[in-house]
């Protein structure tokens, strides 16, 4: 309990563990039934790996953006398994009065995860994560997902220095009733300068609603950094599929002691455009509008000034995990800081499995 | 009782939770062959229905409702993807329930349509 430091921060850590409690205890009996029916079928370790090549112009400047970003899967016995996500990426561009694209690769390590299904209500979950705040970050991060391959400028807020935390969280789905879901994760980070493992002292938690009839999630996060100024972070996040359209509506607010700000997206796949079906069905078409608002306490991760961005897309997909992107988006911001911004690429994602993957 | 005994009180709890003697194998095939399967496996309620027929129509409920669960819970986050082989799907639906929050209701559906 060392690293409990005041009161509050101990009653803070005191609830999300009771609760953790509660939760791994309520389903105890459950974990046996569930054991029995995923033996059917005996998960293997997999690899797999999401990549991509992006070009962009910002401003008038290319950049080149090859990107590499491998997971591997273990699974062990019928509760746990342990996953990690490395990243190597580069921005690649030309030197003033150069022509030769340079820069430097950078690695990190997103996650590195030890998880313990432990009943159908709580997941136990040690060591490096994402930090679960918002969707984005969870969820939409990965260069094969996302639809538009800029970051929201809000992403920063509440997930911390480098997207992730070190430490222990608590999560899970499940049935509130046959119309509601709930999902909810709650975490402690540790303080970590170790290279690519930086991370903020910090506790959050996470709590959603999925109504699967709609398809329709709302739900709010909140982060208690526990170091430097110990101020708080909060947001919410919502995700609407319409039935009747192939049509992704997503968006987040996000607030902290370093300004805040909101993006809306919204993809349509051209399914039922009765033209040329056989290529469209292929096509999506994709917006986001965005703004964000500094704050007093500015940092590196956000922009410096207030600033608007409106972005479309196109992307064609040739087979689910392979597909050509593209976008243009403008940004405004004062003091010239307005600026067109193109981008042009390929992403792709294999899956391999490290064993027989057939049962046997 | 200061708050660190409750903190150590909860723990202990927990562990006793977790570590007491779970229920025995005849509860947990109850379990099992409860909710969410008692829905899709009920058996055709027509007098002529022969098992084979009942079988069918239970498989085709199974089906239909992984389906509907598959492109509810999937895509929300990323395009429908192809299907892999069936020990790499259990996996992939593991590491979901962990990220995606997915339940384990939704999981038993989808692995179930997924690996057919």
């Amino acid at each position: 309990m060392l690293f409990f430091r005041s009161s509050s921060t101990l009653l803070a850590g005191l609830r999300i563990l009771l609760v953790a409690t509660a939760l791994l205890g309520a389903g105890a009996t459950r974990t046996t039934a569930q054991s029995e029916d995923s033996q059917a079928i005996k998960p293997v370790p997999v690899f797999t790996m999401g990549t991509g090549l992006i070009s962009s112009f910002e401003g008038g400047t290319p950049h080149l953006g090859p990107l590499v970003s491998p997971i591997f899967l273990i699974p062990i016995g019928e509760n746990w398994l342990i996953e990690s996500r490395d990243t190597f990426e580069a921005d690649l561009s030309p030197p003033p009065g150069s022509n030769n694209f340079k820069g430097v690769v950078e690695k990190e390590v997103d996650y590195l995860q030890l998880d313990y299904i432990a009943n159908r209500y709580a997941t136990v979950t040690v060591g490096r994560f994402l930090t679960p705040f918002g969707i984005y970050n969870e969820r939409l991060y990965p260069i094969w997902i996302r639809d538009l391959q800029s970051d929201p400028l809000i992403l920063p807020l509440g997930v911390g220095p480098t997207n992730a935390s070190t430490g222990a969280m608590f999560r899970g789905g499940f049935n509130a009733t046959s119309k509601i879901e709930v999902n909810y994760a709650a975490y402690f980070s540790a303080e970590s300068s170790a290279n690519r493992f930086e991370s903020d002292r910090a506790v959050g938690e996470r709590v959603g609603i999925f109504l699967p009839g709609p398809r329709l999630e709302v739900g709010g996060s909140f982060e208690h950094l526990l170091q430097d100024n110990r101020s708080n972070a909060f947001g919410f996040h919502f995700a609407w599929q319409p039935r009747p359209l192939p049509l992704d509506i997503r968006g987040e607010y996000a607030r902290s002691q370093n300004g805040s700000g909101y993006w809306i997206e919204s993809a349509y796949r051209l399914n039922q455009v009765p033209l040329w079906r056989d290529q469209m069905r292929h096509v999506q078409a994709v917006a986001r509008m965005q703004q964000f608002y500094v704050s007093t306490v500015p940092t590196e991760s956000l922009l410096p000034v207030n600033t608007n961005m409106f972005e479309f897309g196109l992307n064609y997909y040739f087979e689910d995990n392979f597909r050509f992107v593209s976008s243009y988006g403008r940004q405004f911001a004062p003091l010239g800081g307005n600026e067109n911004v193109w981008t042009l690429g390929l992403t792709y994602r294999l899956v391999f499995p490290l064993g027989n993957g057939e049962v046997e | 009782m200061t708050a660190k005994s409750v903190a150590l009180a909860s723990i202990l709890l927990g562990a006793l939770n977790l570590c007491s003697s779970p229920a025995s194998a005849q509860d947990a095939r109850k379990l099992a062959a409860s909710a969410p399967d008692s829905a899709p496996r009920t058996t055709s309620s027509h007098p002529n229905a022969t098992p084979s027929s009942a079988a069918s129509q239970d498989d085709a409920r199974w089906r239909m409702e992984g389906e509907k669960r598959f492109a509810t819970n999937c895509g929300r986050c990323h395009q429908t993807p192809h299907k892999y082989p069936p020990r790499v799907m259990a996996t992939a639906i593991r590491h979901m329930r962990v990220r995606a929050t997915i339940t384990d209701d939704d999981m038993r559906y989808i692995l179930r349509y997924i690996t057919q």
